[in-house]
């Protein structure tokens, strides 16, 4: 409903500028195309699983089992794949109908049992966990034969040709256009206060500049990934669902107030059913690509990935106690996490230094929400 | 004998509202002194004033203990001075045994840890005290309401308590256990202890209180000696109040019956006793029906229950507009055409870190739909609309709800109901902590939906604002319908006693 830029948006920006400033400097690779094509895959991959992750947290509720569940879905379409001989267009549809099932479980029991979402999906974390070393009998099964691309592998390593890649930016920008402009003519000719003129122009005209930038950079290398067009998809996706259905103000309405959703009517225990089952298919999507991106399902496919997917919501100003957070704001925050993590791989940072530092970025993020909240 | 405890002129101020205005109130020592009075007549704030929760500097007046002026900031100061107050609510933890909340925060040490066999043979020291006789290593979840009761006086006395404060001790419990609690009362007046007795049940009051004290609209009305005095004076006393011509309820016509309740019977959850028993009325079209009571007498739970949203039924029937209503759920309610304002906005109202637009069409937005989506051209519309006859005073329906007066807040919630076009609109407690502008601007309100054929259920503690805007009004006793009063039937004298489950005619 709001257009409006926030000191927090601008505070995500700030930091974003910054990192990228900082490996830029001392590792001059870091904005070479092939490293910022190799980034988007990473980001695509976080961001998607964290938007899932907004859709639980928005009601005040969590999943720390889409870890595991990115593993295991991988693994059943790897083993379909690489094993059976199943075409991989074939093997997604198991893999895809699994984990909207599981999901859907585990939040029915969430809802109808009252178990709080901590523990299911701690129990989740642990089941998915097994029952995916099983499938893949805690073996390496490559997503493709012989190395030849299939569908599966192309997820991660498909890029849109030069063209296209130009044409869908062209397309993006001009819908962009024209959605502001028209939800700005509409928000005036009901009366709301809109930012000036001038505001929105620079506002479209950085964001052009910045989507311009990105795509040229990418076609130095190979153009837009695959999995970028997937995120991208993804991303409309939950921001529709979020702010213009009546399933979106629920999910914002009982993390806000769980109590008075219920007493206005919400139904609560569908909505919240609903969300962990969507969720359930973005795990899948996600487990698919994460596979293809290792370019086989392993016993550490997926690992922690839970967090990663919940830090990102959290830096990108989602309320843990539910009610808040945007999908530009998880965006960013996926951003500014693979970021990181980009740059410190490149710079060949020992993974303990990894993990703290990631660790001190996510407190930091939190500490600084919660003073700008207080403000 | 010299005063135990002595309030001179306190004046308690609350934000538009003056709580105690010039209250005077004297306990001496080995005295049961009852305090007695409506809703809102002021004793919770005298009490909260008493037991240090509202801290000394934030009222007028002063008051002493034993001839010393208190001055305390905190509950803490009041414990120390020989005050403790046992509430409605107990204060205990389920899960620990009855010795280890009794010294719970205060536990005997020896050295760092504790001395559990001190703490054991003080705890039955103390138990013995109050005529508990059972074994101190119970966790306190297994006692019976009464029984807890007794555990909190026995916690209180360990703390070498002389004024006891009881507000509304016998609510909950049994008959039995009112018979206990008052016979311990007795007991502990003959050993020097005072006590401050809040009840609305006169026939304990009366069976028990050396004076009875009235309070009305904040002020001491009268200090009479129960056994000089009658039930009828203290009654005419709680509600000798004029009615000012505060309410604009003007003449309907009532139509036909849109919400019938045949021999309602609902407990609490699965397997627990009823809470209203054998409950019947009916509403018709254009008419206000008042619904009194006092303080747990199951009003809110009855509009929660037939909302759908508090407890299980185990008898009777619902009828709406002509059809059966069980609502499971408040999805259900609001599509059979039952709409409800709760007593309790915040709990049950707002999500206040919204705004108003996303408030006020909640309730209606799977309604306002094109496709999947939300059709956002016809809710803001719709929003206007409300916010602009209900004169929500705010710069715009994106201002966040938090951000409003009590006043403000309640009309959100009204046009959050009205937008769902109910048959039958329940009010409770509507026009409670708003001030007196946005309450004639409800009544007006109330005053429009009867005249558009919809009924209106209005609860209310206040028997003036009952009166002046109900048609017909039905009391509550405890669950039970105490007695159905048409406007002209309707005195207040007539309402307290089937508020009490009197009958008049045995006084």
């Amino acid at each position: 409903m709001k257009a409006k830029f926030s000191f927090r948006d601008f505070s995500l920006l700030i930091s974003l500028l910054v990192i990228w400033g900082f490996f830029a400097v001392v590792s001059p690779q870091y904005l070479s195309a092939r490293n910022l094509s190799a980034l988007t895959v990473e980001l695509a991959i976080t961001a998607t699983l964290a938007l899932g992750m907004l859709l639980v947290i928005l009601p005040g509720h969590i999943d720390l089992s889409v870890g595991s569940g990115v593993g295991l879905i991988g693994g059943i379409a790897a083993v379909l794949v690489f094993d059976h001989d199943w075409p991989a267009a074939l093997a997604f549809l198991p893999a895809i109908a699994v984990a909207l099932l599981l999901w859907f479980a585990q939040g029915t029991l969430i809802v109808r049992q009252r178990i709080p979402a901590f523990i299911i999906t701690l129990g989740g974390l642990l089941i998915f966990k097994g029952v995916f070393w099983l499938v893949i009998n805690t073996h390496t099964v490559p997503v493709s034969h012989g190395g030849r691309p299939n569908l599966f592998s192309l997820l991660t390593t498909y890029y849109l040709p030069q063209f296209a890649s130009y044409a869908l930016i062209a397309v993006v920008l001009v819908a962009l256009v024209v959605v502001t402009l028209r939800g700005r003519s509409r928000r005036a000719g009901m009366g709301f206060s809109v930012d000036d003129p001038e505001l929105t122009f620079m506002k479209l005209f950085l964001t052009a500049q910045g989507l311009l930038l990105f795509v040229l950079t990418v076609n130095q290398f190979r153009g837009i990934p695959l999995s970028v067009v997937i995120l991208g998809a993804v991303a409309l996706l939950i921001q529709v669902i979020t702010r213009h259905t009546p399933f979106g103000r629920h999910l914002y309405a009982i993390g806000g107030n769980e109590e008075a959703a219920f007493v206005s009517g919400v139904p609560v225990q569908k909505v919240v059913i609903g969300a962990y089952t969507l969720l359930g298919g973005i795990v899948a999507v996600t487990g698919l690509m994460q596979t293809a991106y290792g370019g086989a399902s392993t016993t550490t496919v997926g690992d922690q990935m839970e967090l990663d997917a919940i830090a990102a919501c959290v830096i990108g100003g989602t309320s843990l106690r539910g009610g808040r957070g945007t999908v530009l704001g998880v965006i960013f925050g996926a951003l500014i996490m693979a970021s990181l993590l980009n740059g410190m791989t490149l710079l060949a940072v020992a993974p303990e230094m990894k993990f703290i530092v990631r660790g001190v970025v996510l407190t930091l993020a939190v500490w600084m929400d919660v003073k700008l909240a207080k403000r | 004998m010299p005063a135990l405890l002595e309030a001179r002129a306190i004046t308690k101020r609350f934000p538009g509202v003056t709580a105690l205005r010039d209250v005077s109130f004297d306990l001496v020592p080995g005295e049961i002194h009852a305090l007695c009075g409506e809703n809102g007549a002021g004793k919770s704030t005298l009490i909260k004033l008493l037991s240090g929760l509202h801290a000394h500097g934030s009222y007028a007046g002063e008051f002493s203990v034993e001839g010393h002026v208190a001055q305390f900031r905190s509950i803490a100061d009041a414990q120390q001075a020989g005050i403790a107050v046992i509430y409605q609510e107990l204060a205990m933890v389920p899960e620990l045994t009855i010795a280890e909340n009794l010294f719970l925060g205060c536990e005997p040490r020896r050295g760092l840890l504790i001395n559990w066999e001190k703490l054991y043979t003080d705890a039955r020291t103390v138990l013995a005290k109050v005529g508990l006789d059972i074994a101190a290593d119970t966790p306190v979840g297994r006692l019976g309401v009464g029984q807890q009761q007794l555990v909190e006086i026995a916690k209180a006395l360990s703390k070498h308590t002389r004024i006891l404060i009881l507000d509304e001790p016998t609510a909950a419990l049994a008959e039995r256990e009112v018979d206990t609690l008052l016979a311990l009362l007795r007991d502990l007046r003959a050993h020097g202890i005072a006590c401050i007795y809040i009840s609305h049940k006169l026939d304990e009051v009366f069976a028990v209180a050396d004076r009875i004290t009235v309070l009305r609209d904040g002020a001491t009305i009268s200090t009479r000696i129960a056994s000089a005095t009658s039930k009828n004076a203290v009654i005419h006393d709680m509600v000798g109040r004029e009615i000012t011509d505060l309410f604009p309820r003007t003449a309907h016509h009532p139509g036909e019956i849109l919400l019938r309740v045949t021999g309602l019977n609902v407990a609490p959850e699965a397997g627990a006793a009823a809470r209203l028993y054998n409950v019947s009325f009916d509403v018709r079209a254009g008419e206000v029906l008042g619904i009194g009571g006092l303080m747990g007498a199951g009003r809110t739970e009855l509009l929660m229950h037939l909302f759908g949203a508090w407890g299980v039924r185990l008898g009777g029937e619902v009828n709406l507009c002509g059809k059966n209503l069980d609502a499971a759920s408040p999805v259900e309610a609001l599509a059979g055409g039952l709409a409800l304002v709760s007593e309790d906005r915040k709990r049950y109202g707002l999500v206040l870190e919204r705004d108003i637009g996303f408030n006020l069409s909640l309730s209606s937005i799977t309604r306002m739909r094109r496709g999947l989506l939300v059709d956002e051209e016809t809710e803001v519309h719709t929003n206007q609309k409300f916010f602009t006859s209900l004169r929500v005073k705010a710069p715009s329906l994106e201002t966040v709800v938090g951000k409003l007066s009590g006043g403000n807040q309640q009309k959100v919630v009204i046009g959050k109901a009205l937008m769902t076009e109910p048959h039958v609109v329940f009010l409770d407690e509507p026009t409670r902590g708003i001030d007196v502008g946005a309450k004639i601007e409800v009544y007006e309100l109330i005053n429009r939906l009867t005249g558009e054929g919809k009924a209106v259920v209005l609860v209310s503690s206040e028997l003036p604002e009952l009166m002046g805007m109900s048609d017909r009004i039905l009391m509550l006793h405890d669950g039970e319908v105490g007695g159905i009063f048409s406007k002209t039937e309707a005195t207040q004298e007539a309402l307290l006693h089937a508020a009490m489950g009197r009958n008049p005619a045995s006084v």
